[in-house]
């Protein structure tokens, strides 16, 4: 029990620490280190930085496209059973999920080449954990309400179990390359070290109970259902009560997860900035374009047939020499052999959550007009102006995820305002399937070589967390030297 | 520099702390939650013609067979099955007064319930009959000592005769809807 409370707790924690769904507040808020995570071609203009470790990067993210915590916990006085039926079961649909992406950077560290000023490297760990859970409407209602009554003659989609998840350790390396004064392109390998993932999605299949041909009724089911597992069984066998495990072999299994020990995978993300005009630019990346292949420590479920049954079933003469009385395990073990549960332990690929941005941003409001300011000006020169000086950006971005169910998409406005190099502070307003009320706020802060940054999502839902369907919450503290301080 | 970041953060988490609160909520409600579905299935089906009916010589029963039966035996179902209907339906077309008797069986043998059946000869009415398990009907704990089931079938006429339908027979059929609590 304590062993599964260590887990809990870190699981928690490590929902709670870091996210990587959709960043708009982070992207292209190129003052920040770790806005070269979203896009490795933004306009990184550092000297370098060293992202202080642990605590460089933390985020929350977690969001249910349907039933909220208040939708079913607030003190109402509304039957719970109630609530559930009409608020989850009959309330939510088949693309309604239920999603946590995190992330904890564990170091990371830039600089720029001396040969080449034009580039600016990057390296880093960090761990990445998404889950994501589409609602089974159809198993919902089968478990709900069951087969019978008014469900005689519907059809459940077996279909509807759709989920995925993992929790991997990213090592990568970017380059970020100014090619001219207009534009800048990015590139980022990725080494994914897999600690667990599971996936069951592609299920296909029915079941029913129809007014039957002989009996009164007749049950059908067709399946091709499976849920690929790796990495989990290792997970479990420590934490089973019967097991001598302790937390330290849940450490050390972690571990040595998380350091090539497990699957591994490749992949990698691009990205670009181009200056259409000295106000006005266009960005671009695409992130997690990869795999891990997974062969150790496999376990995969099926289950995959075809059977009709009408109960037991005598027709004389034919059965009367039929002296079996197990006609019921007999049905039984017909059933299971038309449709079996099986297991294996065949190796498999999974791919990374690809995820897409685009932006376009204006920027007005011209400030200083000098290069006095500690801003790394031989970068970012650009024929005797520099757009750091603008010190209002107004813009529009575009978020695209690649999920289970299809592309998830948000779509976002923006306004960022920069107080010197000092402070800057980023607005936005997002729209997606979790809210079409989210506005979001980021600051960033440098004291002298110290960064740090915070960013609140869906602000408005603070009025009454519970009933948020949204919430994410991101910081981090960095050293970042701009020239030679 | 220091004092700056400081107060940065500060009007951060004041802001946040300052604005964000959240209804009141009772999580204990989890353990109203009633989850009672229904679940249906056929049961048996035992179908003879009368010629087979005509050829079976021993006197009174042409069938009676005792098998297996212990689906709400099983520990999971029995401490759910909260109650349930079981339908019969007899459809006989053939020339015979036929009976039909579906035993309840215990482990030991022990008879714990019994549905008979006196069905007309052809042409004979549709003969249902549901019988209620549960509040209101018989013990539930039948059904959930149910071991094994008797299926008795005579023929109170004679063995000569032929039904002028096409296709003479006698079926009866039975399905149950039984409610469980899952939660």
């Amino acid at each position: 029990m304590r062993l599964k409370s260590v887990l809990f707790l870190a699981v928690v924690y490590g929902t709670v620490s870091l996210s990587a769904q959709n960043k708009q507040l982070l992207y292209d808020f190129y003052e920040i280190p770790q806005s070269l995570m979203v896009n490795p071609g933004v306009k990184a203009s550092e000297k370098w930085h060293v992202g202080v470790p642990g605590i460089s990067g933390l985020y929350f993210q977690a969001g249910t496209s349907g039933v909220t915590v208040n939708d079913l916990f607030a003190n109402d006085g509304v039957d719970f059973t109630t609530k559930v039926r009409e608020r989850v079961v009959d309330g939510m649909s088949k693309r309604d999920d239920f999603s946590v992406t995190n992330q904890v950077e564990a170091f990371t560290i830039g600089f720029r080449s001396r040969n080449r000023p034009d580039e600016y490297y990057s390296m880093g760990m960090y761990v990445e954990t998404d889950v994501i859970v589409y609602w089974p409407k159809d198993l919902a209602i089968l478990a709900f309400e069951g087969n019978g009554g008014a469900n005689i003659g519907r059809s459940f989609d077996l279909g509807d179990l759709s989920l995925r998840g993992e929790m991997v350790n990213v090592f990568h390396f970017g380059i970020n390359r100014k090619i001219n004064n207009a534009l800048r392109v990015g590139a980022r390998a990725k080494v994914y070290s897999s600690i667990f993932q599971f996936q069951s999605k592609a299920n296909r299949g029915a079941f029913s109970t129809t007014q039957g041909q002989d009996n009164i009724y007749r049950t059908s089911i067709t399946a091709d259902l499976q849920l690929q597992t790796s990495g989990v069984e290792g997970f479990l066998d420590v934490l089973d009560e019967d097991s001598t495990g302790t937390a330290g072999d849940l450490v050390n299994l972690f571990s040595k997860r998380a350091l090539f020990g497990g699957n591994l995978g490749l992949g990698f993300d691009a990205g670009f900035t181009y200056q259409l005009n000295p106000q006005t630019t266009i960005t671009g990346s695409v992130l997690d374009i990869g795999f891990v292949y997974n062969s150790k420590d496999i376990m995969n479920y099926t289950l995959k047939g075809s059977v009709s049954n009408e109960g037991l079933t005598v027709i004389l003469p034919e059965d009367i020499t039929n002296l079996n009385n197990d006609l019921w395990q007999d049905l039984v073990d017909e059933i299971e052999a038309a449709v079996p549960f099986e297991e294996n332990e065949s190796g498999y690929i999974s791919f990374r959550p690809v995820k897409a941005y685009g932006s376009v941003r204006y920027d007005f409001g011209q400030a200083e007009s000098t290069y006095s300011r500690d801003c790394g000006c031989a970068i970012a020169v650009q024929e005797n102006r520099n757009s750091d000086l603008y010190r209002n950006s107004i813009g529009g971005q575009l978020f695209m995820m690649k999920r289970p169910r299809g592309v998830q998409a948000a779509l976002t406005g923006f306004y960022q305002r920069r107080f010197g190099r000092t402070l800057a502070v980023k607005t936005t307003y997002t729209v997606d399937k979790y809210s079409l009320t989210n506005i979001g706020l980021g600051l960033n802060l440098q004291a002298g070589p110290i960064n740090f940054y915070i960013m609140g999502d869906n602000l408005l839902a603070y009025r009454n967390v519970a009933d948020s369907h949204y919430a994410s919450l991101q910081f981090g503290f960095n050293i970042i030297s701009w020239n030679d301080n | 520099m220091k004092g700056l970041l400081f107060r940065c953060i500060m009007a951060f988490t004041l802001v946040l702390t300052t604005f964000s609160c959240s209804e009141e909520q009772d999580f204990n409600q989890f353990d109203d939650l009633s989850i009672i579905p229904t679940v249906a299935s056929s049961i048996l089906l035992v179908e003879s013609d009368e010629e087979f009916i005509n050829t079976v010589s021993t006197f009174g029963a042409f069938y009676s067979q005792t098998f297996n039966f212990d689906p709400f035996n099983e520990q999971f179902v029995a401490e759910r099955l909260l109650e349930g209907v079981i339908q019969y339906e007899i459809e006989n077309t053939t020339s015979k007064e036929l009976n039909f008797s579906v035993e309840f069986l215990s482990e030991q043998g022990d008879a714990l319930a019994i549905d008979t059946f006196n069905i007309e000869p052809d042409p004979a009415p549709l003969v249902t009959l549901d019988v209620v398990y549960g509040p209101g009907g018989r013990n539930i704990d039948i059904l959930r000592n149910t071991s094994a089931l008797r299926v008795t079938a005579q023929n109170l006429g004679d063995d000569t005769s032929t039904s002028t339908s096409p296709d003479p027979k006698v079926t009866l059929r039975s399905s149950g809807d039984f409610l469980f609590r899952l939660k």
